[in-house]
């Protein structure tokens, strides 16, 4: 019994300091906290920085207002994309930035509707306001209008075409736009408003149908990035290559409007 | 002054949660029994001997060593104390084989001599061949040697043995009593055995001592135990049946003897000086010396103390009828006693048939009579 | 499939079972063998992860251990990083809401030896060590598997409370049940799902292999003896 233990002792010893010894992946990757719009856009940007100067970062998508509070707690981002500049403007403040940041682009919200649903695709909302009051309207998806930019963008549409109170009690809130893309498109729900750029992602609507919703029912959705004061080489050589040429490229193509620069 | 052959003397004290008011000793080589009924408190004595538990206040030594002693702060635990204890169910280890169980009480044994002395304690305790098998796999008398064999093995001062023939069948009891009786001629450490069984603690051990709820009343050899019980509490927990109530009539110091008046019938008793002429006392006499007077022929006893009466009960017990003699009728002075079924038969022996019974004087012991109500009450 | 993830939820796991089930085995033999006045409260304090929602959980932690918290504070300062959303923050969280699938199937294993042999462990001259080593824990083996099987798993299959005080930085946080919930959001629908059949498996194996052996262990006493 004794050597066989001692063996055992010893393999567990070697494992166990191997399991101690920090994370798995690459410490140096900088980690980019990127608001859920931004989802295939900013894959499509990174792979392209990564072919181009062989820097590659990680990237972790959620909605912007729950970004700011990590942030705030000191979460290691070394860049933050926020869908609303509020939020970084706020960091900034806090001293968590190294300046106020920087407009990368302009985003649009965008009604989904998938197929057989009772909807119809009308971009001022009216038709959603009446379907809403006759009831035929069971599940609406937004993205959660208290964290989540695209969602507040969503709700001032709504309200902007009359249709919010009608449309209130059927809402399914996503955490991000994400997710709220993901219930818009399911088939327990007769559609939402989700973020044009997701819209336009390829494999994302399948059969469903959108059209962008106009910029006057909404406050701007000005989306501000900014590195924060952990921010490293390759985090600041990302930060520039958003605001390049071949960047800017992809925004376009996934409907975001830039910035006049 | 002090020996490592010393004996063990213990003395426990205490309110609760088991009340404890026990002092006995046992010298090595001697077996003591530790008898009284359920629930008083034998196994708690034992264990505490043993360091499993701790009792309020007492002093324990044994071997020279001073185990317990409550007044200086020393309370050493089991594994501290050289005691090899037979739990009643044997507490083997289930998952070890009987040379490893017994083997895990050899922590003092330089590892290589470990197996062959364990080897060696089993063949002793008559479980060779069966080394290798786990506890399940042995029958209870077999575990109950392996048990007996893992106390060995800790060159134990003192051995400690709890009720450890209960749970055997009456053939095997009784091979274990012998190899038992066997075993401890060579060993010179004080045994105590704790039982319930009178005739067990009687045929087996040196000396015995009785416990009522916690308290030692009596410590004798068992025949003296029997034959002179301190009191009648004594007497009814070692079985003697046959306890009585008389005055003391007055001492023969030439004779040695004194005389007790019993309903009518003087009685001679051994010199007994401490009871005053006049007092009340309460006698007993085991049924072992009540001497039947044979109907045809004058028995040699008849001189002593004879007595007269009707039977009142005759109970047939394979070999032996149980007889109970009505001395006085109306009172409580049943004499009982037993003799061969042949015996009976021949004398005629039957309820409502009257008898005649020779009362061994030297049996005839007297005692403080108990406070309050009669002696004979069960 | 998010190898990283997996990576990092197998480590995470692993982790927790070796420094949760050792203090575990302690915990447990104290409570089985002692008997005190706050034993109730202690049992029931441990006992809290079981019936807490996770994000109770997870938000008492982040107030305990969060960069505001003066412990978050006190390990910033020591290591130079803070404990949320690090690695070794989701270690010590996942220790405390594993406590009652570590601890409690030891306690019962523990309780069901039988006292005395525990005594007789003693009388052979045992130490309280060797008694655990030698005599307790080979009795109380299927309490020991239990414990680290059950630990194991619930620690793959945790979200709540990894969400909360992780965040999900991949090849930090990101374990394989925060990865499939990222792969939906992106409409990684196979991703998702090939990770979730492999936490699946896993899970499915390892209570598999508890309730076996736990029964294999019943029936070859019921025959015994």
């Amino acid at each position: 019994m004794n050597s066989h233990c001692r063996a055992w002792h010893r393999a567990c010893l070697v494992a166990l300091s191997a399991l101690i010894t920090g994370p798995v992946a690459a410490a140096d990757a900088p980690l980019v906290a990127a608001a859920s719009d931004l989802r295939f856009a900013l894959d499509e940007v990174a792979a392209q920085f990564a072919r181009e100067t062989g820097g590659s970062v990680r990237i972790v998508y959620g909605s912007s207002g729950n970004f700011r509070r990590q942030i705030a707690e000191g979460a290691p981002f070394e860049l933050f994309m926020a869908a609303d500049e509020a939020y970084v403007l706020a960091l900034a403040k806090e001293g968590r930035t190294v300046d106020e940041g920087v407009l990368y682009a302009t985003g649009r919200i965008a009604l989904v509707v998938p197929e057989g649903s009772a909807l119809q695709l009308d971009p001022s909302l009216q038709d959603l306001a009446s379907a809403a009051a006759a009831g035929r309207v069971q599940k609406f998806a937004i993205a959660n209008p208290e964290h989540a930019p695209y969602g507040r963008a969503a709700q001032e549409a709504l309200t902007a075409a009359g249709a919010w109170d009608a449309i209130r009690p059927r809402l399914v809130r996503g955490e991000n736009v994400a997710q709220a893309a993901q219930f818009a498109l399911s088939a327990s729900a007769q559609g939402g408003i989700i973020a044009l750029s997701l819209a336009l992602s390829p494999g994302v609507l399948g059969g469903a149908r959108y059209v962008t919703i106009p910029e006057n029912m909404h406050r701007p959705l000005r989306q501000r990035m900014v590195l924060t004061k952990r921010a490293g080489t390759i985090a600041r050589a990302f930060h520039a290559y958003l605001q390049q040429p071949a960047a800017r490229a992809v925004f376009t193509r996934y409907g975001f409007a830039l910035p006049a620069e | 002054m002090t020996t490592p052959a010393e004996g063990l003397s213990a003395e426990l004290r205490q309110e609760r949660p088991i009340p404890l008011a026990a002092a006995l000793a046992c010298a090595s080589g001697e077996m003591l029994a530790l008898v009284g009924p359920s629930g008083s408190g034998k196994s708690t004595i034992l264990r505490a001997i043993a360091g499993i538990y701790m009792p309020q206040r007492g002093r324990i030594d044994a071997g020279g060593e001073t185990w317990l002693d409550t007044g200086a702060g020393v309370r050493r635990p089991a594994r501290e104390r050289s005691v090899g204890f037979v739990f009643q169910n044997y507490a083997l280890f289930p998952h070890l084989s009987a040379q490893d169980n017994v083997i895990q009480a050899m922590g003092h044994v330089p590892p290589a001599e470990r197996r062959a002395r364990a080897l060696a304690l089993l063949e002793r305790t008559n479980l060779g061949g069966l080394e290798a098998r786990r506890p399940a796999r042995l029958s209870g008398g077999q575990q109950q040697r392996v048990a007996v064999a893992r106390a060995l093995a800790r060159d134990p001062k003192v051995l400690l043995l709890d009720e450890p023939f209960s749970a055997v069948d009456q053939v095997t009891r009784e091979k274990l009593y012998e190899e038992l009786a066997t075993l401890r001629r060579d060993l010179r450490i004080p045994i105590i055995l704790v039982t319930h069984a009178l005739d067990e603690a009687s045929m087996l051990a040196d000396r015995m001592c009785i416990l009522h709820r916690g308290s030692t009343l009596q410590a004798d050899t068992p025949l003296g135990v029997m034959t002179r019980p301190a009191s009648p509490l004594v007497a009814r927990l070692v079985g003697v049946k046959n306890i009585f109530e008389a005055a003391v009539a007055g001492h023969d110091e030439a004779r040695r003897m004194t005389h007790i008046q019993w309903f009518g019938t003087t009685l001679e008793a051994g010199h007994a000086p401490q009871f005053a002429v006049g007092t009340r006392v309460a006698w007993s006499i085991p049924a072992s010396h009540i001497v039947l007077h044979r109907r045809d022929r004058p028995s040699r006893g008849e001189r002593e103390n004879p007595v007269f009466g009707q039977i009142v009960r005759c109970v047939l017990m394979g070999e032996m009828t149980a007889v109970a003699l009505r001395v006085v009728a109306g009172e409580r002075t049943d004499l009982y006693f037993s003799v061969p079924t042949h015996v009976a038969r021949r004398n005629g022996l039957a309820p409502g048939e009257t008898a005649r019974v020779s009362l061994l004087s030297d049996g005839i012991h007297l005692m403080p009579a108990a406070a309050g109500s009669a002696a004979a009450t069960a | 499939m998010d190898g990283t993830a997996l990576l990092l939820s197998l480590k995470l796991a692993l982790l927790t079972v070796a420094i949760l089930v050792p203090a575990g085995i302690i915990v447990a033999r104290l409570l089985a063998t002692h008997e005190f006045a706050a034993k109730p409260f202690v049992e029931a304090l441990f006992a809290l992860p079981l019936v807490l929602p996770p994000t109770v959980l997870g938000y008492y932690l982040l107030v305990a251990m969060g960069g505001h918290s003066p412990f978050g504070r006190w390990y910033e300062a020591l290591t130079g990083h803070a404990l949320v959303f690090t690695f070794h923050g989701l270690v010590l969280a996942s220790i405390i809401f594993n406590l009652p699938f570590a601890i409690q199937p030891l306690q019962r294993a523990f309780e069901g030896i039988p006292e005395d042999l525990r005594h007789a462990a003693a009388c052979c001259g045992l130490t309280s060590w060797q008694s655990l080593w030698r005599i307790e824990l080979p009795l109380a083996w299927t309490g020991l598997l239990s414990a680290v099987v059950l630990t194991f798993a619930h620690t793959l299959g945790e979200f709540g409370v990894v969400l909360m005080v992780g965040g999900s930085i991949p090849g930090e946080t990101k374990t394989v049940a925060i990865a499939i919930y990222d792969r939906v959001q992106g409409f990684d629908m196979t991703g998702a799902g090939l990770m979730s059949a492999v936490l699946l498996l896993l899970s499915v194996a390892a209570i598999a292999l508890t309730y076996w052996t736990s029964s294999r262990h019943r029936r070859r006493h019921d025959h015994a003896g």
